[in-house]
């Protein structure tokens, strides 16, 4: 279904941990691509390393064997990735717009040049006139809204996100997956979504990756053909009921 | 900034500046009830002032030259401030910086914190002697003998809170590649300012423990050198007024650190919107 090239190449990706009881897998055998402007997700059971997969593609932690290539050149995390954690993990002593500014800092650009597009950045995330406020005078939902703009601002390919709206309440996360795929077809990035919300990786993504408990292996990738945009009627549609039940069933659940 | 958010601040920054004078407005009023409660045990008692001065005769001694204790108040009050001022300067500097060299390599750490834990065991009073015989009198020996009573809780506090960092925050600028200068600078040390102000509010009152101590064995100047001065006179008076200054002259610095904190670290001012 895809004509381009992948953005990004994941081939036999393996990572094990060694522990003092021995050797512990965290991550079987997992080979996938994401192609440009996709939405992918990462769905499986808790301890099937969907955390450790993305922190090895961000270069946090080294692969044990396998291979990450983009157009089989070498992958740099540091300029083709922008990174949403589960905490929103702002620094309590920057206002909001240096939050933002902060990749540009750590990557010597020229700080003057991305004030307008990191303005620009929070309108986009729904926080203008927030720019001089410090994070601790802003709700769970706003200071992970900032960290998305963080993760845009050097301008990546790839936005990795780590159960980003994992401790939101479960109205905030509803508004905050519309926006999310507001400023994913404005940004036009390409996103992997780790999550273990089942309902949460259908309704976002193109593709949903699913994953089995450790030592985890690839079960399936799901297309999902849903119409876009997403919208609350797509999610109450009978469709979607189907690719519900067939990720359940994939993880055993039925 | 909107001039909303601007007014928001200013009225942060006022209530705290109301809170901290309510706060010690009822200290005042707990040592003013104490002065008072001591004026009236000497008159009630009729205590000998070379016993326990009523403070009223000890403050007289600052305003009224007497005779038997002709101190030049102002000379050794500037020579006190100097030495407390010079001391806690110089010893939340240097052992803030000796913090970082040590939280920069964990080797140096190692080596160096057992060896300032067994300095810091040794009795202050003991050594003091010791460094008046190298260095002579002077202000400079006063800094030194201070650094070595307050300098410890700085180091400790500063290397605490430049290691307890979240590892996720580390997380955060290490997959852009940061270096190690960066992860200090943007991270580290932003992060240790309320542990470092814990160990300046320590350091300050050291200082003057320091100060004093210094005083007393090495100088000829001083609130302390006063203080031993008019015992050998059994002069009394002088030596509660030197007392009282003393006292005045630490919560005078540990406010000073207080509202630095708060100047320097404006966030902690905030709470959160309802």
């Amino acid at each position: 279904m895809h004509g381009n090239t992948p953005l990004l190449s994941i081939r036999d990706l393996k990572k094990v941990y060694k522990t003092r009881d021995g050797e512990l897998e965290a991550l079987g055998s997992v080979t996938f691509d994401i192609y440009p402007q996709e939405f992918v997700s990462i769905v499986g059971p808790s301890g099937c390393g969907k955390t450790t997969l993305l922190k090895i593609i961000a270069g946090l932690l080294p692969k044990t064997s396998g291979e990450i290539f983009v157009d089989k050149n070498q992958f740099d995390p540091s300029r083709e990735v922008g990174f949403v954690f589960q905490k929103p993990l702002l620094l309590p002593w920057r206002k909001v717009i240096d939050n933002v500014l902060l990749p540009i800092e750590i990557l010597k650009l020229d700080k003057r040049r991305y004030i307008e597009k990191a303005r620009a950045l929070l309108e986009l995330v729904g926080l203008s006139g927030f720019e001089n406020n410090y994070p601790n005078e802003l709700s769970g939902g706003m200071q992970q809204r900032v960290s998305i703009a963080r993760a845009l601002i050097h301008d990546p390919k790839l936005i990795l996100m780590d159960e980003p709206f994992g401790a939101l309440d479960a109205l905030t996360r509803e508004r905050m997956n519309l926006e999310l795929l507001r400023i994913w077809s404005e940004s036009q990035k390409t996103i992997l979504f780790v999550t273990h919300g089942i309902q949460e990786a259908i309704f976002l993504s193109d593709r949903v990756i699913i994953l089995s408990a450790r030592p985890s292996r690839m079960i399936k990738a799901l297309d999902i053909e849903l119409p876009r945009p997403r919208t609350m009627e797509v999610r109450s549609s009978a469709e979607f009921g189907v690719y519900s039940l067939e990720v359940y069933r994939c993880l055993e659940l039925t | 900034m909107n001039i909303l958010q601007v007014s928001a601040r200013l009225k942060a920054l006022a209530r705290w500046v109301k809170q901290s004078v309510q706060k010690n407005l009822n200290s005042i009023f707990v040592v003013l009830g104490f002065f008072l409660f001591w004026e009236a045990v000497v008159w009630i008692f009729q205590i000998p002032p070379f016993i326990l001065p009523a403070p009223s005769t000890a403050l007289s001694h600052l305003l009224f030259p007497r005779a038997d204790a002709n101190y030049r108040w102002s000379y050794h009050i500037s020579s006190t401030v100097l030495a407390i001022g010079l001391s806690f300067i110089a010893t939340s500097t240097v052992g803030i910086l000796i913090a970082i060299a040590l939280a920069w390599s964990k080797r140096l750490k190692e080596i160096v914190l057992p060896a300032f834990v067994f300095i810091n065991s040794l009795p202050i009073i003991a050594i003091a002697p010791i460094i008046l015989l190298w260095m002579g009198y002077g202000v400079f020996t006063n800094m030194v003998i201070a650094f070595l009573v307050g300098f410890f809780p700085v180091v400790i506090n500063t290397i605490t809170g430049l290691e307890a960092v979240e590892e996720d925050l580390l997380d955060l600028v290490r997959y852009l590649n940061a270096s190690k200068l960066q992860v200090f600078l943007k991270i580290r040390i932003p992060n240790a300012l309320p542990y470092i102000f814990s160990g300046l509010k320590i350091c300050s009152t050291m200082s003057i423990v320091g100060a004093i101590v210094g005083e007393f064995i090495a100088s000829d100047r001083g609130l302390g050198y006063i203080i031993i001065n008019a015992q050998y006179s059994m002069n009394t008076p002088p030596i509660f007024s030197s007392l009282i200054l003393i006292s005045l002259a630490g919560a005078l610095l540990f406010t000073l650190v207080s509202l630095l904190e708060r100047i320097l670290m404006p966030w902690t001012a905030l709470e959160a919107e309802p």
